[in-house]
């Protein structure tokens, strides 16, 4: 007898609907799985035994046949573990064939009939349009999100077996809610002084510009960072849609519900290349700047992190998505995030003090690390230093992260207006309807670019910080001289010597 | 001027006693003149330090000393037992007409103590220099010759004081020498060379062949060609660490005065004055701030009793070039509430007030754009333009995490 189950398999993020066929036919006992399956899946020929005899259920003495189609996609991980138990139970007759009609099935299989939560379940279960899905009780939520109303969790393969044979109903699903993120994001109002890295941070979240800070260990780099994230705005639907479905594909914890705060990925400088852009043989599984994506990215001690690494962030920066090519094809994942990125000025961390101890070579050595495109790409790079304490004491109590976050708020609506999710992806084309500039400030520019401060690319880039810079200020439509020096007082370079210089 | 007369005085010391060995003769009238190869080959022997050479050549030509080498004649006392020998088999390995063609694509010249074109001071120096490469002209022996150090690491104050001390000797006619290496030194020589005066001279640690630092291959270039480029290390030498204060010697002994801009307490600068020192030759030192660490080696040189050089007629005051007068238009200058004695006078008229304001906040010394940001009390972005705005008017520097009144 034959059976067909509805199921999925991922590749990339993103999930692809397989048919799982099981055949069960007289003849010398034995049971094969044929279609492209990874050694993890091909594993599930124990699995399912085993959980098909704990559950009580029998296993058909028989010739037992599993076909994956379509047959040239690969399939990996245990997800098809519960599809194929189901196909066995209808083809040996233990189920009616009419229950699992307009069917879908996720889950794996613990040995004692368990069923467990798949990595990926929530593009799994988009990508199955079956009217009714069985997932693991624990996936119930996140399946929810897209299948609203089609859910079956269960917790284990006795309950499916029942709930298919009509003995017991299904289990019901667990109202599905967008949970605020768990743990309170650090605040802004925290740190002490730094005037100019804060309002660099400000200017980045509000207009999507990519950030370097540059300073000494200790000086609170990292501190800055972490409170990017808090000023900017809640993802929108899509966007949350988007980024559970890559954090769901990558195998990241999930709050119950759609991720609706932009996540922060914060990937070691050992990181392997597959680990940050994404791979893997056999599916390309998402690397940290598609978990990045919608939200921020940060690379501390960007000078230790392997330069082709670095390199291969040039595509994700320019495009928004990245292309992960494998022998077994080709994925899209998106990784459209916010760079923050940290350094030291020098190997010993002092440059641009007289403190520094680095030999000129070392120091040169160092900076060369970063290519000089992927620098280019980073448009707000600011000093960060140890506050003089007694600059602190007589200051008034730090902004917090709620008002800046308002008016990061009123800059992205101000871009969509502009037909833009953010200021930093304003067209070549679009700079003179949006950015128009006074007269004063082509001035600034045009001696800018005769001084050769700027490249074509800084141009552009200069006036979309500047554009920035005008909407966080007042408003207004058209550019002023200040807002464009200050948008290139933002753009520096570091030096030979570990200082910052125009760039 | 490569067949300059033969120069009779040295720092007055000495008269020309020269075995003229090395032959003499323009580059264009043969095609290929001997600049010198048996004297770089002897440089380049293993463990060959100026001592072992100055031992080995004596007197001699030193084609003769490189045969002695190369057949084993040469006096065991001179290197010991086992240089003897690892020397006589290096001589027999080594091929002269690779470093003959090597000379001539530098257009590089060996000299040794016989040659009239070795620098009667280090000639007759206390630590003499037994070969010496050179690119360029030879140096006038007779011009007076002032030394500009200072460190690398110096801010952007001490760099413009090196160069405008570097132009105005060069104008008044001196000749300038110094090391070639970052900051202070290479900044004199940029300034002498900016004049368009008197030759220059440099001297460096490594082979003329290996620039360093590699940054500063225009300013070698451009020190060979309007003047002198001396070096002790042979073709090939890497920038040791060895070498450097071996260079600092020579550029004690070549120079009537040592001018030093801005020092560490510790450091190749004050090394150069500790050889200045032991030749009598007078040291002078460019006043800085006490906050600033640059200067912390300057400002205890004059606190021992060195000269200060406030400007380029303090140090022709002190080669006898000019009166006392001369000096005293400086303290003049000041004096009329001038505001920049060195530079000139400054508009201030074009500037807004928060600009008024940070170059107030300036006066205090180096300060970072943050505790600017705060100490004015006005926005960031505001503070970002107007210390722009300083910079572009040339009244603000930055240097490296702090920006400083320029």
């Amino acid at each position: 007898m034959l059976a067909t189950v509805r199921s999925a398999t991922l590749v990339g993020v993103w999930g692809h609907p397989v048919s799982v066929e099981v055949h069960v036919a007289d003849g010398l006992p034995g049971f094969t799985i044929v279609g492209l399956p990874d050694a993890s899946c091909r594993e599930a020929r124990d699995r399912v035994r085993a959980a098909i005899v704990s559950s009580r259920l029998t296993w058909p003495s028989k010739r037992i046949t599993v076909n994956l189609a379509p047959s040239d996609v690969p399939k990996s991980g245990a997800g098809l573990d519960l599809a194929v138990a189901v196909g066995v139970l209808v083809a040996d007759g233990q189920l009616e064939a009419a229950s699992i009609a307009d069917l879908g099935v996720l889950g794996q299989l613990g040995l004692d009939g368990s069923v467990r939560p798949v990595p990926g379940a929530l593009p799994l279960v988009d990508a199955m349009g079956a009217s009714a899905i069985v997932v693991a009780a624990r996936d119930g939520a996140v399946a929810e999100l897209v299948a609203p109303e089609r859910v079956r969790p269960v917790t284990h393969l006795k309950e499916a077996f029942e709930a298919l044979a009509g003995t017991e109903p299904w289990p019901v699903p667990p109202a599905a809610r967008s949970s605020p993120s768990a743990e309170p994001e650090p605040d802004l109002s925290d740190i002490a002084g730094q005037p100019l890295a804060r309002w660099a941070l400000e200017v980045a979240a509000a207009g999507g510009h990519h950030l370097l800070l540059v300073g000494p260990p200790g000086a609170g780099k990292t501190m800055l960072a972490r409170r990017l994230v808090g000023v900017l705005p809640d993802l929108s639907h899509e966007e949350s849609l988007e980024v559970t479905r890559v954090h769901s594909a990558a195998g990241l914890a999930l709050p119950d519900g759609l991720l609706t705060r932009p996540p922060f990925r914060a990937p070691h400088h050992s990181s392997s290349m597959a680990a940050l852009v994404g791979g893997g043989t056999a599916r390309a599984r998402p690397g940290e700047v598609s978990a990045a994506t919608g939200g921020v990215l940060f690379l501390d001690e960007l000078g230790e992190f392997a330069p082709s690494v670095l390199d291969a962030l040039r595509q994700p920066l320019e495009e928004g998505m990245i292309r992960v090519a494998r022998s077994q094809g080709m994925v899209e994942h998106p990784a459209r995030f916010l760079l923050v990125a940290a350094m030291n000025p020098c190997p010993c961390g002092a440059g641009g003090t007289v403190g520094c101890r680095c030999a000129p070579g070392a120091l040169a050595r160092y900076q060369r690390r970063l290519s000089g495109p992927f620098v280019d790409r980073l448009d707000l790079v600011v000093r960060v230093d140890r506050p003089d304490p007694a600059d602190l004491l007589d200051t008034r109590p730090s902004t917090p992260s709620t008002e800046v976050a308002e008016r990061v708020a009123e800059v992205r609506a101000l871009a969509r207006r502009r037909g833009v999710s953010r200021n930093a992806e304003l067209a070549d084309a679009d700079l003179e309807q949006h950015a128009p500039m006074d007269r004063a400030a082509t001035e600034v520019l045009r001696a800018a670019l005769t001084e050769g401060r700027l490249s074509a690319r800084g141009l552009r880039r200069v006036r979309t910080v500047a554009r920035t810079i005008r909407d966080l200020d007042d408003s207004g439509h058209e550019l002023r001289a200040t807002d464009v020096l200050a948008a290139l007082s933002l753009r520096m370079r570091i030096d030979r010597e570990g200082g910052l210089v125009h760039g | 001027m490569d067949d300059a007369p033969a120069p009779t005085t040295g720092r007055g010391v000495h008269a020309e006693r020269g075995v003229q060995s090395e032959p003499n003769v323009r580059p264009e009238r043969s095609v290929r003149a001997d600049r010198g190869v048996h004297a770089a080959a002897l440089a380049s022997l293993p463990r060959a330090t100026p001592w072992r050479l100055q031992r080995l050549l004596g007197k001699q030509d030193p084609a003769k000393v490189w045969k002695k080498v190369e057949t084993g004649q040469m006096a065991k006392w001179v290197a010991g037992e086992d240089l003897h020998d690892i020397w006589r088999d290096h001589a027999r390995g080594a091929d002269l007409a690779a470093v003959a063609e090597q000379l001539e694509s530098l257009d590089a010249w060996v000299t040794t103590k016989t040659s009239s074109q070795h620098p009667p001071a280090i000639r007759d120096d206390l630590d003499p220099a037994p070969i010496l490469f050179r690119r360029g002209r030879v140096a006038d022996p007779t011009a007076p010759a002032v030394a500009i150090v200072g460190t690398r690491r110096c801010t952007p104050t001490g760099r413009s004081v090196a160069m405008e001390l570097g132009a105005g000797l060069a104008a008044a006619g001196v000749t300038v020498v110094s090391g070639l290496a970052l900051g202070i030194d290479g900044a004199a020589h940029r300034g002498a060379l900016a004049a368009d005066a008197a030759p220059v001279v440099g001297v460096v640690g490594s082979g003329l062949d290996v620039v360093y630092p590699r940054g500063n291959r225009d300013l070698w270039d451009a020190v060979a060609s309007a003047g002198t480029l001396l070096g002790e290390a042979p073709l090939g030498a890497e920038p040791e660490g060895w070498r450097f204060p071996a260079r600092n010697r020579l550029l004690a002994a070549l120079a009537d005065v040592v001018v030093v801009v801005e020092s560490k307490r510790a450091g190749g600068s004050m090394h150069t004055v500790e050889e200045a020192l032991r030749r009598a030759v007078t040291v002078m030192a460019v006043p800085g701030s006490v906050r600033n660490p640059a200067a912390a080696g300057t400002n205890l040189l004059l606190s021992e009793g060195c000269a200060p050089a406030c400007s380029t007629e303090d140090v022709l005051v002190a080669l006898g070039l000019a009166t006392a007068g001369a000096a005293r238009g400086f303290v003049e200058r000041a004096r009329a509430g001038v505001d920049n004695p060195m530079g000139g006078p400054i508009d201030i008229d074009g500037l807004d007030s928060l600009q008024r304001r940070l170059r107030e906040l300036l006066d205090d010394g180096p300060v970072s754009l943050d505790a600017l940001v705060l100490r004015a009390g006005a926005p960031a972005p505001d503070v970002l333009v107007a210390a722009e705005g300083l910079e572009r008017l040339g009244l603000l520097a930055r240097d490296g995490a702090l920006v400083l009144r320029a």
